[in-house]
């Protein structure tokens, strides 16, 4: 099975659950406050998931490592380049 | 480590990302065990609110991102319509 199909698989599962739990198919008196919490569950699980990805990104980006002295040199490579390619001929 | 804008952006992301992260979860998971007379329900909106925003969000991000392809779709074909 591919993984689109897994991923389809799940969601059609578990949306079918939160479905027959909040339309009261299944015939369970759930307590208030539980069926309070339970019909916005997926907007929940989507922003909270919107969240994760920001934050990841944040962090990541917040601590990635700089090599300046890799940079500087490959500036410096660059510019070699430029000037060979200059004398031999071609046109920027 | 990353230097200067690149921390500040990156450490405003993960604040903004846990801000809304507790308040969310405070008002769809928390809220409804809370007795109804208790004072923090004067600092959320009322519980449809908490599905209504994110829709209405989610469907501005949409359009945002139509309007951005329409865009670049419309100045490719000027340019190739130059060119010929």
């Amino acid at each position: 099975m591919t993984k689109l199909a897994q991923w389809l698989w799940a969601l059609a599962l578990l949306g079918s659950a939160w479905a027959a739990l909040t339309v009261g198919a299944l015939g369970l008196e759930l307590p208030s406050p539980c069926r309070e919490v339970l019909w916005p569950l997926p907007a929940y699980l989507l922003v909270a998931a919107g969240c994760y990805a920001l934050g990841t990104v944040g962090y990541r980006v917040a601590t990635f490592h700089d090599c300046e002295d890799a940079a500087l040199e490959l500036q410096n490579h660059i510019q070699e380049a430029r000037a060979d390619l200059r004398r031999r001929g071609l046109r920027f | 480590m990353a230097t200067g804008t690149d921390q500040v952006v990156g450490l405003g992301l993960l604040a903004v990302s846990l801000i809304i992260f507790t308040y969310y979860t405070v008002w769809v998971i928390l809220l409804p065990f809370i007795d109804s007379e208790h004072i923090i329900h004067k600092y959320f909106l009322p519980r449809a609110y908490a599905v209504a925003i994110p829709l209405a969000v989610g469907l501005l991000l949409l359009l945002f991102v139509g309007l951005f392809i329409t865009y670049v779709m419309l100045k490719n074909r000027r340019v190739t319509k130059k060119a010929q």
